[in-house]
């Protein structure tokens, strides 16, 4: 081992301070001061050739490091196959991302839907309403029937010669129930009329109206409807302690009001509707027409589900 | 996705690419062969490329790569040979090794060199190469690293006298004389 002639503690402070001087990390004065002992100093002068040198080597052989141009090349073609980043980093974070969107999506539509269907439901239930007010007003509060039936002449009288021949098909079409009534009804302070078979079977009273459907409109839609007879879509709704089931056909809104069951109140107005469509569009665009003001449609919001 | 830009794979190449070369030869260095060299520097650009929507433009994207590669480098080292015992390498360094410097041969030869790195420790290797070939500042080394600054200069001290040993040996089996260094007081012929 060599050992040096050290002259003094200034070469042990400068050798101290060599490789901090060598990085170029010293400061300025610190940097002359070593420069100025080197130059008198022939042993650190030849200690800091020996580190530049080693130095020197050492980068020699770092820059000798061919690096390999197909590597090069791998490298940017799979870079250009990935997503970058936030968009590709994470598999974890892309199904994540995924599964969020979905939720959302899926809960947007449903919860659109609800929306949809609550207020399907109100506008059912309001337009239900009519037939129901109708049928309480007039055959329950009014009691507007005798107790014996009246004799069809009669009721076709009533009901003139546009509207008599509705007469037979409510009656033929309503299994177990009598017709004691039918007339055109007006509602005071209302310019609306409609027709009104007020009938009884199976222990209680039923009611068959019909009036103009303008103003007022039931829902499409499967969600909405609780059954399909013909072409015609039924709908239903329980309402101040009726059943009601409607349908609407060439202008007109049907109804069948009773305290019978749904199922009940849906069946009959299953077997009728058809029939009375037929009667209806006989009479669309002529002059049996049923000649009835439009209902003033307000939708109420009473319903109960 | 909404907060990020969506990083371009050219803007990618023209910041990260240029330091291929450097990043190669300090893997090379650094790694047993050329084929982890290569696994190590792939997963570094793919790694960088996968975080490149958080580098920011304009900063170091060298600096950067280094850190990246580092990072990767000491996973990689888990699957390699056991690390040297840092600590008593550290901790030996004192101050007769000052007056008692290893002398460097005239001609250093590339395979002596390399022979020699290669005895050298990791941990000392990775801060001598960052600041003699990258030219890295203590600074710089010392954020890439993960180290105390402290750390940083005593390693790169330690790693040079350890580099400059290892060469010694290396060229005196080979018949290499080593320089002569300055003399003692008295002990010329």
């Amino acid at each position: 081992m060599n050992v040096l002639n050290f002259n003094s503690e200034q070469c042990l402070r400068v050798r101290r301070k060599l490789d901090a001087y060598l990085s170029n990390e010293l400061l300025v004065e610190t940097t002359s001061e070593v420069l100025r002992h080197l130059e008198s100093c022939e042993a650190c002068s030849q200690e800091l050739e020996a580190r530049t040198r080693l130095r020197d080597a050492l980068r020699r052989v770092a820059a000798s490091q061919v690096p390999p141009e197909d590597l090069r090349q791998s490298i940017e073609r799979q870079v250009r196959k990935m997503q970058p980043g936030f968009w590709g980093g994470s598999r974890r974070l892309r199904w994540a991302l995924a599964l969020a969107g979905v939720v959302v999506i899926v809960g947007s539509i449903a919860t659109r839907q609800w929306i949809t269907v609550q207020r399907g439901r109100r506008v059912v239930a309001s337009v239900l309403a009519i037939g129901v007010s109708d049928h309480i007003q007039c055959a329950i509060k009014g009691h507007n029937y005798p107790d014996i039936a009246n004799p069809p002449d009669k009721l076709r009288e009533k009901l003139g010669p546009r509207y008599a021949g509705l007469l037979d098909v409510v009656q033929q079409n309503l299994p177990g129930f009598e017709v004691l009534e039918a007339h055109i009804c007006s509602i005071p302070g209302s310019p609306r009329k409609y027709i009104h078979f007020i009938t009884r079977g199976r222990g209680t009273i039923l009611s068959v109206i019909l009036t103009r459907s303008e103003g007022a409109q039931l829902p499409a839609g499967k969600s909405l409807r609780s059954g399909v007879s013909g072409s015609l879509n039924l709908y239903e709704a329980h309402l101040d302690g009726m059943n009601a089931a409607g349908f609407e056909s060439s202008g007109y809104l049907g109804f069948v009001v009773s305290d019978l069951s749904p199922a009940i109140t849906m069946e009959l107005a299953s077997g009728l509707a058809p029939p009375l469509k037929g009667v209806l569009d006989a009479g669309s665009g002529s002059e049996a027409q049923l000649d009835l003001f439009p209902v003033l449609f307000a939708p109420i919001t009473t319903a109960r589900w | 996705m909404f907060f990020f830009p969506k990083p371009r794979v050219e803007d990618f190449e023209a910041a990260a690419m240029p330091h291929f070369p450097d990043l190669y030869r300090t893997a090379r260095l650094l790694a047993q062969d050329s084929t982890e060299a290569e696994d190590l520097v792939q997963e570094v650009y793919l790694e960088a490329w996968k975080s490149f929507h958080r580098f920011q433009t304009g900063t170091n994207c060298r600096a950067w790569l280094f850190k990246i590669l580092f990072h990767r480098l000491h996973h990689f080292r888990r699957r390699w040979a056991k690390a040297a015992k840092v600590e008593a390498f550290e901790n030996s360094a004192n101050e007769a090794s000052l007056v008692a410097e290893t002398p460097v041969p005239q001609k250093i030869r590339d395979e002596d060199v390399l022979q020699a790195l290669a005895k050298v420790p990791m941990e000392f290797r990775e801060v001598v190469l960052l600041a003699d070939v990258q030219e890295f500042s203590y600074k710089e080394i010392a954020e890439t690293m993960k180290l105390p600054l402290g750390t940083v200069m005593s390693r790169l001290s330690r790693g040079r006298k350890l580099l400059r040993q290892e060469l010694a040996e290396v060229a005196g089996s080979f018949g290499i004389s080593p320089a002569r260094g300055p003399q003692r007081a008295g002990d010329s012929a």
